[in-house]
């Protein structure tokens, strides 16, 4: 198996993978989406709140937010040597406290230690007029997508057969159906000759192969080319994340062949 | 109510995003498509979680709900 990023930035990646099949990669797909450790608020204790939303929302709302994820610091709560009471190797506690007239932001969650500071420090939670408080305290804690979203690492991912557009150059008239058709603008006409742009933005639609009437035009997917892409929320970046969706899956299989 | 944190359907963190983009679209006048796409907002289900989040004017100023219901304790 080959493996090409065709595009990497901190919290976006768009990968091909070559000489593979669909449900190897559906299963770092789905690694990725499930199993990755990440910190996310999980207890919250309000001391004072006269805002206008609820507690309970202002308790969902911090606990969505993503937070930067060590995870060679950290422990799960359950596995931690301090038995699940909280200690700073499995805990991290964040402080809040504002007074209005504001808006309050994410970035006004105080951590003990100035390595945890939320990445994402432009996220509204409330807004506060004069004389109205918000003050609370926060824990976070490791947990996975499979138990709550908040967990969840990468969002938007997903994986397409790579595109494949043959073109029977006897058979095209050159009258341009389907370069109009394409809702992805691939093809084009050049020279007297219908040539392909960028192949890979291609979404198998087969709209071009609907509009040519001359059968010119014949669009699949090619099963052993896949192309996945995925975001992360920034709590880890794209490449961290896959890194540790691989860890999981190998320790995975090896426990398998333990047990054989 | 108050721009929801994340995206309903995939998870992407937009309401840090929400603020330029009332600015932008609501202020200025631009295009909402082409704020969305400056804003890096690819997936359809993200661009209504933006377009579909209720804002009204008053005295100038964009405003949500929360503006309004924030006077009641």
């Amino acid at each position: 198996m080959k493996i090409k990023f065709l595009e990497l930035k901190d919290n976006y990646a768009k990968i091909l993978f070559e000489d593979t099949k669909p449900y190897f990669v559906n299963a770092i797909r789905r690694t990725l989406i499930a199993d990755i450790p990440k910190l996310a608020i999980e207890t919250v204790t309000i001391y004072d709140n006269t805002s206008a939303l609820f507690d309970e929302i202002i308790a969902h709302r911090l606990g969505l937010i993503p937070l930067p994820t060590h995870l060679d610091l950290l422990n799960f709560r359950k596995e931690c040597s301090c038995g699940g009471k909280g200690c700073p190797s499995c805990t991290v506690h964040y402080t809040l406290s504002k007074e209005g007239e504001c808006i309050v932001y994410s970035g006004d969650l105080r951590p003990e230690d100035p390595m945890w500071a939320v990445v994402d420090k432009n996220i509204p939670i409330v807004k506060l007029l004069k004389n109205q408080r918000l003050i609370l305290e926060a824990e976070a804690e490791l947990g996975i997508g499979k138990n709550h979203a908040k967990w969840q690492v990468v969002c938007g991912i997903g994986y397409k057969y790579h595109p494949v557009i043959e073109i029977d150059a006897e058979k095209c008239n050159l009258c341009g159906a389907c370069v109009e058709a394409c809702p992805r603008d691939i093809l084009e006409i050049k020279r007297k000759k219908l040539s392909i742009k960028k192949i890979e933005n291609c979404i198998l639609c087969k709209s071009c192969m609907e509009a040519c009437k001359k059968d010119a035009i014949e669009v699949w997917g090619d099963e052993n080319r896949i192309i996945m892409q995925y975001e992360t929320d920034g709590s880890l970046t794209a490449k961290d994340a896959l890194k540790e969706a691989l860890k999981i899956l190998h320790k995975k299989y090896e426990e398998l062949e333990k047990i054989l | 109510m108050i721009m929801p944190i994340r995206c309903f359907t995939c998870g992407k963190v937009l309401a840090s995003l929400f603020e330029e983009y009332k600015k932008r679209v609501y202020i200025e006048g631009e295009e909402p498509k082409k704020v969305l796409d400056d804003l890096g907002i690819r997936r359809y289900c993200c661009r209504r979680t933006i377009i579909s989040h209720p804002v009204f004017m008053k005295d100038g100023e964009v405003k949500e709900l929360i503006d309004e219901a924030a006077q009641y304790e």
